[in-house]
């Protein structure tokens, strides 16, 4: 083992983190290297110094205001799913009645059906195009790439 | 949805079970339980306030959308940290990008980023403690990271593996790196350790 490749295990040595032949193996070259012992002690001043460090409580804003924020954000996910499903439904129940009472029908004059068709059409076009606008913003979402 | 509940003395990995089943008192128990950490692992990453109570809020949503992909294996603060470390990691990236964007600076090192952070607002401390948190907040971000979950979420290897996503030999040799710098930003500081 390298001198380089000891001092990587002194620092898991304080950690705890060696395997049992792994420790006897660098206590034993600590006993002989005083270099490695300086090291050895000045990642410990530097782990001593760390331990007595305690975090402060959140600050009382943020305390008090945390969880609404968090129960919020979900109400608001849980929110939007319900409203997409009923709005769904009520655009196929209108888009069926509408097809089935008024273009189907003998009734309404053809210029009437035209223009009301046209209008229709434009709107199918802006929403695909707001959609297809919404999934590339998704795919720049500042918090897309994060792996759960 | 329920929310009132008396604690329990439940590990996480229970909570985080009967939050899968939809208690959300369970959910609102653990959020208790790692809001302070969560919030200040943010703040030591990413220096903002505004953000790191963002970050780190945003984090228990993801934990609550996903709960399903959740594995009872695992430590859950091994998964907690992994998305929030994630999160971090995202919005420092995004944040480099618009500053190139802003300043047209090609520097990748992230100590261009303004320090606001005042380590008497995040420590009970003492000089030379808050000496050493402004000497970390100086290190590059792959070894912020690894300090703050080895030193301040006490992490062993093995969750700092899972949750960077990298071999436990890494975190090792990564961990030992860190401290070797920690400790030379500490002596240019004039802190003899």
């Amino acid at each position: 083992m390298t001198h380089e490749e000891i001092k990587i295990q002194l620092s898991a040595l304080l950690d705890n983190e060696l395997e049992p032949d792994e420790k006897r193996a660098v206590g034993e070259h600590l006993e002989s290297c005083p270099e490695c012992r300086r090291e050895y002690s000045k990642l410990l001043k530097l782990k001593e110094v760390t331990s007595d460090m305690h975090y402060f409580d959140l600050p009382d804003r943020l305390r008090a205001g945390y969880w609404r924020g968090i129960y919020n954000r979900m109400e608001r996910g849980t929110g939007w799913i319900v409203f997409s499903i009923g709005a769904i439904i009520l655009l196929a129940f209108g888009a069926w009645e509408l097809l089935n009472n008024f273009f189907l029908s003998d009734e309404p004059p053809l210029i009437l059906k035209l223009g009301i068709g046209t209008i229709l059409l434009g709107l199918i076009i802006l929403i695909i195009s707001i959609g297809r606008e919404r999934l590339f913003s998704r795919a720049h979402d500042r918090y897309e790439e994060v792996e759960i | 949805m329920q929310v009132a509940a008396p604690k329990t003395e439940l590990g996480d990995n229970d909570l985080a079970a009967q939050a899968m089943s939809g208690r959300i008192s369970a959910f609102k128990e653990l959020v208790e339980r790692y809001q302070r950490r969560a919030y200040l692992y943010a703040l030591g990453m990413v220096y903002n306030p505004d953000d790191a109570s963002d970050l780190s809020q945003e984090a228990f949503v993801r934990v609550h959308k996903h709960l399903k992909r959740f594995d009872r294996k695992y430590p859950f603060k091994v998964w907690f940290f992994h998305i929030l470390a994630n999160l971090c990691k995202n919005h420092i990236r995004q944040r480099k990008t618009r500053e190139k964007v802003i300043v047209g600076s090609s520097d990748e090192h992230d100590m261009a980023v303004p320090i606001s952070n005042n380590p008497e607002s995040i420590f009970d401390r003492t000089e030379l403690q808050a000496q050493v948190w402004t000497a970390i907040e100086q290190l590059p971000e792959k070894f912020r990271e690894i300090i703050i979950l080895s030193h301040f979420q006490e992490l062993s290897y093995d969750q700092m593996a899972e949750v960077l996503e990298i071999p436990r030999g890494s975190v090792m040799s990564r961990l030992y790196y860190a401290r070797l710098k920690l400790r030379e930003i500490l002596e240019k500081m004039g802190v003899e350790l």
